[in-house]
């Protein structure tokens, strides 16, 4: 039965490894086919390689591509609901393979990232707080410990920096009132005010790439 | 709209003295549609493409541009042996039904159509005002459709109404070939390139802004109410093109910002007699060349647009007078603007547009049917809309058309379309309520007020019938499944 289950292990890994170096590489026809998706389609709205200007929709260069991954998913499984999602994604994803939502993520994963902006120096700096060292008085942790201490991002945690901040204040607030299913989000936003989340979102939208 | 076939007609002087030409004169509202077939076959909410339907979003500008195939709909395909793809089909037809009911009551009661001295009945129930069905949607790929079927409850009648057939392709993609634009790519890298093809019956019918006639303000309007008799060939109204029309265009769509179309019409008329005789009126002679050109700058929430549009056509009146000798040109030369704010809690547009139409009346000067053989007609028009989550809202608008006088142009009828001076001046103002409890069911509440109808305020008929007489109030249930 040991061997029994090691054998069991090592093809989970295996199959895990596996999906995931398609992930990460598809193939050639593949990638231009999802290149040409998201520059012909996507690009409407998230704009050239991932890069727009509208708030009421994020940018996607550079984020990370399990994120994107997920999220394409979700979309498509109707898993996450918030209004945008139902209005724009859930058509958009319906009939996406696999194959494809990972050549999109990966295509949107290798895209420069969008600059920072600029913004009120007294939100800023009261979001740079938040985001490198929580708010221990309420126990909202730091959101570098899983964003990364540039909100970089990281596998499934993604990318903040550069992102709208007007989207990410939308995010919050439909985490926080249970339309977006995100696990780890609903314990350690769920005591942060608006003021709180106006603050790390104008920080996150300077940071550039 | 099918009704839209009758107020179209070039009316100069044909309706003088008919009470009949009155009742044509009241078949008139406004084109108005937006198709749940679409968001059925995107997946997506109507919001993604409207702010309120029918007016267009970004998104909704670049679905239409793209010729209404963006789709997430299994397909029903076929391929030949080398891959060559023949069919792709949505696998559920993108039909969609409208209705419109609707209550009028003008100010004063209109004339009694025969009894003279009499009065028609004050407050008209419309049930339906009209119903139609649509085809909108893709074809095959690259290929869609916007087409409807209508029903008039004023004219009682089921005909053809609007129709644009479309073809468009990306030429090239921004950052679709090399991925990352950078200082050495090339310009196809660099640039999104849109090239479209588009087949239709109605000029401005295939414009993606909203500042044009076949889908401007005011989206929907009474179709028993008087309206002006005198209006621009790009306007709606009596004088208009229309759907009298057909024509074939291409247009280019660069970066998602640059518009440019041109396109030829030429007469295509439904019922009467065929081939077009003089028992027709208001006949296109040969081809009448349409003309578009914008510009579309997007940022953060807002996007804002100038443009200008014209077309050039030549008319044979008819309606008693052969197909022959003479025309009649009009030449329409006009210049429009639209910004949009689209927040999540408060949208706001400003919509204007201004025509300038020169007349050259030879046919109808040779005939006795104009005093004058040239003159002009001007028109401007300036909305501003608000609404709340897409539910409250309400828009103000004012309008105005006016231009040299013509008293056999512009003739004194005798009746509530007649003009005692001889002038096409009329302008007023719209306001309107809308309430949406849901994203594709309107109820609306519009007020439509004139200061001057057909040349005057006061008396402008000479039946002691002032222009705030045709003031009405109009209100509206509108649905789309």
């Amino acid at each position: 039965m040991k061997s029994l289950a090691r054998i069991g292990t090592v093809l989970t890994v295996w199959v895990f490894l596996d999906g995931f170096a398609r992930a990460a590489e598809p193939p050639t026809e593949l990638a231009r086919s999802a290149q040409q998706l998201a520059a012909t389609t996507c690009s409407i709205c998230h704009g050239t390689g991932g890069r727009n200007t509208s708030p009421a929709f994020p940018n996607l260069a550079a984020q990370t591509a399990p994120y994107l991954q997920a999220q394409l998913q979700a979309f498509r499984d109707q898993t996450r609901a918030d209004p945008d999602a139902l209005a724009y994604m859930w058509g958009m994803a319906s009939q996406l393979s696999n194959e494809t939502i990972a050549a999109i993520a990966a295509y949107y994963s290798t895209q420069a990232p969008a600059p920072g902006k600029s913004g009120d120096a007294k939100l800023i700096t009261a979001g740079k707080q938040i985001f490198q060292q929580g708010v221990a008085a309420q126990a909202i942790a730091a959101c570098g410990s899983c964003h990364g201490p540039l909100a970089q991002g990281a596998g499934i945690f993604p990318r903040l920096a550069g992102q709208h901040s007007a989207y990410l204040v939308k995010q919050m607030l439909v985490i926080q009132n249970a339309l977006r299913v995100a696990p780890v989000m609903h314990g350690v936003i769920k005591d942060l005010s608006l003021a709180q989340m106006l603050e790390v979102a104008n920080y996150l939208e300077t940071l550039g790439p | 709209m099918l009704i839209g076939r009758i107020r179209l007609e070039y009316l100069p002087h044909r309706w003088l003295g008919s009470q009949v030409a009155l009742l044509v004169l009241c078949l008139y509202s406004s084109a108005a549609q937006a198709v749940p077939s679409f968001a059925r076959q995107t997946g997506m909410a109507c919001s993604a493409c409207h702010t309120i339907f029918p007016e267009l979003t970004p998104f909704g500008r670049e679905f239409k541009l793209n010729g209404y195939v963006i789709d997430n709909l299994k397909q029903v395909k076929g391929i030949t042996m080398d891959r060559r793809e023949t069919l792709s089909l949505n696998s559920v037809p993108p039909l969609s039904v409208m209705l419109q009911v609707s209550y009028t009551h003008t100010a004063t009661a209109l004339p009694d159509s025969v009894v003279s001295g009499a009065l028609a009945k004050d407050g008209e129930v419309l049930f339906p005002q009209q119903v139609s069905l649509f085809y909108a949607g893709k074809i095959a790929d690259h290929l869609g459709a916007f087409m409807q079927l209508t029903y008039s409850g004023a004219s009682d009648h089921f005909g053809f109404d609007n129709t644009d057939i479309r073809y468009a392709r990306y030429v090239t993609v921004e950052g679709g070939d090399q991925g990352e634009t950078s200082q050495g790519a090339s310009w196809q890298s660099k640039h999104s390139l849109l090239v479209g093809l588009t087949v239709n019956n109605n000029p401005t019918v295939q414009d993606p802004w909203n500042t044009t006639a076949a889908w401007g303000f005011p989206y929907s309007s009474s179709s028993v109410a008087p309206v002006p008799g005198a209006s621009t060939k790009l306007d709606s109204g009596a004088g208009a093109i229309g759907q009298n029309a057909a024509g074939i265009g291409a247009y280019l769509w660069l970066d998602h910002a640059w518009y440019a179309e041109l396109s030829v019409y030429s007469a295509a008329k439904t019922g009467g007699v065929h081939p077009l005789d003089s028992t027709q009126r208001a006949v296109l002679k040969g081809i009448a060349p349409y003309w578009r050109l914008g510009y579309e700058s997007r940022w953060d929430r807002h996007s804002l647009f100038v443009g200008t549009y014209g077309i050039q056509a030549r008319v044979q009146p008819g309606n008693g007078l052969a197909l022959r000798g003479p025309v009649d040109r009009f030449t329409d030369i006009a210049a429009d603007a639209q910004y949009q704010f689209i927040g999540d809690q408060h949208l706001v547009t400003v919509l204007t547009t201004y025509i300038h139409e020169n007349q050259r009346l030879n046919s109808s000067f040779e005939n006795g049917l104009a005093s004058n053989d040239s003159g002009s007609l001007r028109t401007l028009k300036a909305t501003v809309e608000y609404s709340y989550q897409r539910t409250i809202g309400g828009a103000a608008g004012y309008f105005s058309t006016n231009g040299s006088s013509d008293a056999l142009l512009y003739a004194n009828t005798g009746g509530v379309g007649g003009s005692a001076n001889g002038s096409p001046t009329s302008r007023g103002y719209i306001v309107e309520a809308n309430y949406l409890p849901w994203l594709n069911v309107k109820l609306q509440l519009q007020y439509v007020g004139y200061s001057k109808f057909n040349g005057a305020g006061t008396d402008y008929a000479g039946i002691g019938r002032n222009a705030s007489d045709n003031n009405t109030v109009y209100v509206l249930g509108w649905i789309n499944f």
